[in-house]
């Protein structure tokens, strides 16, 4: 069956029955081409609803504003893992929430003009085609074997091989870009915080000038509030206005905590977050220089 | 005077610091680059504060606690190590060389090493000259 | 707004003979609200604090910056300078001018005043935003709980109910006593256990600040130090010691059996028993597993198939004042107390990991423990000690050292300690009750330090006659009524054999069942071997880490009865300088939740190394985290694990310390 249609009728029964007060999911935009998110509150309204390569948005982050009500949400693989981050963080409370499922092809950047661009290169790379939670799946599940994170993205790898000075040049080109509208913050679902460090005068993490050595500070706290959390739906990225590679400093640390830690976020609501734990005897390459 | 870099460290109150006041004790020499900060163990210490000293101008930044086992609060050094781990490596991706960052374990009683630290930082850091991954100041 | 008073101290010629203070206080005085800097010979003199305590009133100082030697050396001084002049204590910042510049700069005039004017610019600007702290002062809950009722546990009990103050000991088996009390004599005096233990068990039996909670168990503890809350199991013993006399006239007439644990199973004791003859408290409880009357009780709830068993109630009909009580259910005591003990002793290695040894196949290889109860006068065999097989006193008796210590393949790599010793004594126990015995031990290496225990080894190998042989046994296997013994003897180089009557295992100390889980709800940690750990191994051997909670004993670690007994005391010694104070400062310098930016993740709550961290409902229905003072040691684990920036910490507040990076890097 046609993934759109399933949803719709799932949506419908949902907002029949009145399990849910609102069912989150896709529509066609405005532009007849890209995807937007759609909060669909009346049964006789479902057929709006949409789901093709352009659906991107990550709606678990829209959760976070809807914490009081049972609402239904669709979920990609990716987005799925949100959901348990949030759960497992107590964001949200997953009685409350009915998870709609959708078995990923895999999503393309946003399109100008018309349909059929490549699908984004995470997605190319990606393994994880079956949602790791759901109440309802939609789609065929694939077969997938053991999960196991995508191995760096080779843009990550250049990077990493160029000396030091060059991927500083590449971050400062990245960074001048910012126009700290924090767009990639509002559609993150691991930035649930009511006041963000960036927002505050006292502690001044970051300066309100927007120039180089703060935009720096900026995108650094950001990334390392995310290590070990980001689920890497690219949800940043999408919402970037002027494009800052963002999916490369969020694709280094959780390869990284993969390495390290042999952990994934999102997997599971009752994983232990990496930072929140240690192994007594552990080598992770710091504090091991021994004095002559 | 030849290029005198800048360099903050975050001393533990219980191990580190002991061993810093140690070295100046037993009147040990070491280069006087290092600015000390003391805070109540490295696992108190955010390590975004390294990534704020980087970008307000530091050249390098030394964070010493307990040795592993030795917390005063039994474990804070264990976390210090995931998150600094993990730091390091960020920090490394955004284009600071690692060899400006360090944690290392110095105990109370090791003002020798302390000394021995600071100075094989220093020297370190001075060869890697100014810091200009952050893009300048501000 | 802040008026920060900056105070420079030349301590003689050790600061002022490198660094340049002229120029420090001139540096000092351009700073961002100082407004008053000085120099003193020495701060801390006499002169030095007076003249800090005049600046203060004299320039109306509401922060104070002292350029010095290390606040190691004298914050504590000069907190009590500054509160004496009217300043909260806290609104003092120090910076070491001394052990982090002149004295490690020493050659360096230039750099050492310019790192000088550095640490004094960055002190200004971390007490700029230094708020004023203020001690709490909690109450003490006048009464200890001491868990274990062996000697450690019996001997802290006493010591702190003997200072005057009440004491509950809890102890999970019918009687007080411990293993101690199993023990026929001791080493190296071969004193009678029983003889020098049971009159200490009287007096805590009798002892009016000692109550005693006897088959119970510690299930929870909730709270910190001066005010802790305990749930304790009181398991049914179906007898009310109120009325009961401890006549003894039901457990003698009990028909049911059961292994008794007390004699490690090779002796038996009816379904109502005291443990020992000696027990404390003499009156007995019902084991429901063996009485036939539950049983019976049992075969009817479940439907009353099948043959119908003796409904007996013996004890019931005979008891003269009508203790029995079927009604009784376990029951669960709550009780506050300022400080705990955690004196919760040892169990024996499970030896049949070693299939080599034969113990568990072959019914005349036992543990020590065992032999002890048959050497027991008050034993299963009255001091007769008999091969279990065939009753027959055995000739020729082979020790086995170190099974389950010093064996890192069995997850035992630490030396039980009491184990050469107990061997020694047990061979010249052996050889005093029978002189045709014959002695031999395997070991790996004589341990015996300590008073007179080496006199103790030797007298077993010149009075005893016990034979030594350092090696292992290979194996053991019956034949023709007796055990073959196949060891190494590594000193000659040769194999030996050995035909035994019996063959004793000398089974290491691990910590009793249930450890962990206590020290989980007391938050206090244990080891790989769940041994409890202290707080230091040298200089705090009976604290741990969460104040008012102390160990004694075997819990921690093997060790024999003297330092048992040591500890018990030192412990108790704690325990009364806790409880002898009325009140107790709480540590200002904790960590503090701003609720409003709290998004109730609760990282913090697992980063915790104290659980220090609760949660709570606000009205509107979010939930966020809460410090509990009395728990947290103000480490500030939980306020760098805070992405929102809710969590901070009193004294080296992120403010203040983005404070002092700025100031450092400018």
């Amino acid at each position: 069956m046609d993934l759109s249609q399933a949803i719709r009728d799932k949506a419908r029964e949902l907002l029949e029955t009145g399990a849910v007060k609102c069912v989150i999911g896709y529509e066609t935009g405005t532009d007849g081409i890209n995807a937007r998110p759609a909060f669909i509150y009346e049964a006789a309204e479902v057929d709006r609803l949409i789901f093709d390569e352009t659906c991107g948005h990550n709606l678990a982050t829209y959760l976070l504003h809807h914490r009081a009500e049972n609402i239904a949400v669709v979920v990609k693989p990716c987005d799925s893992r949100a959901i348990n981050l949030l759960h497992g963080e107590h964001q949200i409370e997953r009685d409350k929430v009915y998870i709609i499922g959708v078995v990923c092809p895999g999503v393309v950047g946003r399109q100008w003009g018309v349909k059929g661009r490549q699908l984004l290169p995470a997605c190319q790379a990606c393994t994880d085609r079956n949602p790791v939670v759901y109440d309802y799946l939609v789609g065929e599940p694939v077969a997938e074997g053991a999960p196991a994170p995508a191995p760096p993205l080779p843009e990550v790898e250049d990077l990493e091989r160029m000396p030091p000075e060059e991927r500083c040049q590449f971050w400062r080109r990245e960074f001048e870009r910012c126009i700290r509208c924090y767009a990639c913050r509002q559609a993150c679902p691991g930035c649930q915080c009511t006041e963000c460090f960036v927002e505050r005068l006292e502690p001044e993490w970051v300066g309100i000038r927007i120039d180089a050595p703060q935009n720096w500070m900026w995108h650094t706290i950001r990334a390392f509030h995310l290590a070990g959390r980001c689920i890497e739906c690219q949800a940043c990225r999408r919402a970037c206005p002027v494009d800052i590679r963002l999916d490369l400093l969020n694709h280094k640390l959780a390869w990284e905590v993969a390495q390290l830690f042999n952990f994934r976020p999102g997997m599971t609501a009752e994983a232990l977050f990496p930072l929140a734990t240690f192994v007594r005897d552990e080598k992770l390459g710091v504090g091991e220089w021994a004095s002559s | 005077m030849s290029y005198q870099p800048r360099i903050i460290g975050f001393l533990c109150n219980w191990c580190s610091y002991a061993g810093a006041d140690m070295a100046g004790t037993s009147r040990m020499s070491y280069p006087p680059n290092i600015r000390i900060i003391r805070v109540p163990c490295t696992g108190r210490l955010d390590p975004l504060f390294v990534a704020k000293a980087f970008q307000e101008g530091a050249d390098g930044v030394l964070v010493a606690g307990c040795h592993p086992g030795d917390c005063h609060y039994a474990e804070g050094n264990y976390h210090a190590r995931r998150r600094y781990a993990l730091l390091h490596l960020l920090l490394e991706f955004l284009g600071i060389e690692p060899e400006r960052i360090r944690l290392e374990w110095v105990s109370a009683s090791e003002g020798k090493r302390f000394t021995q630290l600071v100075t094989d930082f220093t020297e370190q850091v001075a060869r890697l000259g100014p810091c200009q991954a952050v893009g300048g100041q501000s | 707004m802040a008026r920060i008073g900056v105070f420079i101290c030349h301590c003689g010629s050790n600061i002022a003979g490198t660094v340049d203070i002229p120029r420090v206080v001139a540096e000092a005085q351009k700073l961002p609200m100082v407004v008053h800097a000085e120099d003193n010979e020495y701060t801390c003199s006499e002169v030095g604090q007076r003249s800090l305590r005049e600046a203060i009133q004299e320039h109306r100082l509401n922060r104070v910056v002292i350029g010095a030697c290390s606040p190691r050396m004298h914050e504590n001084t000069f907190r009590n300078t500054v509160a004496s002049a009217g300043l909260n204590p806290y609104l003092l910042e120090m910076a070491n001018l001394r052990e982090h510049a002149s004295w490690v700069h020493g050659d360096q005039r230039e750099a050492a005043t310019v790192k000088a004017i550095d640490l004094i610019r960055a002190a200004v600007a971390k007490v700029a935003r230094a708020q004023p702290l203020f001690a709490r002062q909690i109450g003490v809950t006048k009464r200890a709980l001491v868990i274990g009722g062996g000697i450690a546990g019996i001997q802290c009990a006493l010591d702190i109910a003997n200072a005057g103050f009440e004491v509950v000991l809890v102890e999970r088996t019918p009687s007080i006593g411990g293993r101690m009390a199993q023990l026929d004599k001791t080493f190296p005096t071969l004193d009678c256990s029983a003889c020098i233990l049971t009159p200490k068990m009287v007096e805590v039996g009798q002892h009016p600040r000692i109550r005693l909670l006897t088959y119970a168990e510690v299930k929870e503890v909730r709270g910190f130090v001066g005010n802790f809350e305990a749930d304790i199991l009181q398991k049914a013993r179906h007898v009310d010691h109120d009325k009961c006399l401890g006549c003894g006239i039901c457990w003698q007439k009990c028909p049911a059996r059961a292994p008794s644990e007390f004699d490690m199973g090779v002796g038996q004791r009816t379904a109502i028993y005291i443990p020992f003859a000696q027990a404390v408290p003499g009156k007995p409880v019902i084991d429901r597993e063996h009485c036939r009357y539950q049983q019976y009780l049992e075969w009817q709830r479940a439907g009353a198939e099948g043959k119908k068993p003796p409904e007996c109630r013996i004890c019931e009909k005979l008891c003269p004042v009508g203790a029995i009580d079927w009604e009784q259910r376990d029951e669960m005591i709550t009780e506050e107390f300022g400080a705990i003990v955690v004196a919760t002793g040892y169990k024996t290695f499970d030896h049949s990991v070693y299939g080599e040894y034969g113990g568990g196949r072959y019914p005349d290889v036992i543990t020590s423990l065992q032999l002890e109860r048959l050497m027991s006068a008050s034993g299963p065999t009255l001091g007769e000690v008999t091969r279990p097989s065939d009753g027959q006193p055995p000739k020729t008796v082979v020790f086995i050292s170190c099974v389950g210590s010093r064996d890192d393949s069995v997850g035992r790599p630490y030396c039980s300690k009491v184990c050469c010793m107990y061997l020694a004594k047990q061979s010249i126990m052996l050889k005093e009750h029978d002189p045709e015995v014959q002695s031999y031990i395997f070991y790996i290496d004589i341990r015996a330090g300590g008073k007179n225990y080496e006199e103790f080894v030797r007298r077993a190998q010149e009075e005893a006659g016990t034979v030594y042989i350092r090696g292992r046994v290979s194996k053991t296997y019956p034949e023709k009524g007796k055990l073959i013994v196949w060891g190494e003897d590594s000193l000659m180089g040769r194999p030996v054999q050995i035909a035994a009557d019996l063959v004793v295992l000398a089974t290491g100390i691990e910590p009793s069942e249930g450890a962990i889980e206590l020290a989980q709800t007391l938050h206090i940690s244990y080891d790989v071997h769940s041994f409890l750990v202290e707080a230091h191994p040298k200089l705090r051997p009976v604290e741990t880490m969460t104040d008012g909670v102390f160990l004694a004993g075997t819990a921690m670690g093997p060790m024999d009865i003297p330092d048992s007994v040591a500890q018990g005391s030192a412990a108790a010694a704690k325990v009364c300088g806790l409880l002898s104070k009325d009140t107790l400062a709480l540590e200002p310098m904790v960590a503090n939740v701003n609720a409003v930016k709290c998004v109730g993740c609760l990282l913090c709550q697992q980063v915790c190394p104290f659980k220090a961290i609760d949660t709570e409902t606000l009205r509107d229905g979010r939930i966020v985290v809460r410090i509990n003072e009395g728990l947290c040691k103000g480490c500030g684990l939980c306020v760098s694990a805070c992405r929102p920036g809710a969590m901070n910490l009193r004294g080296f507040s992120n403010e203040q310390l983005l404070a002092q990076v700025k100031a450092l890097t400018r």
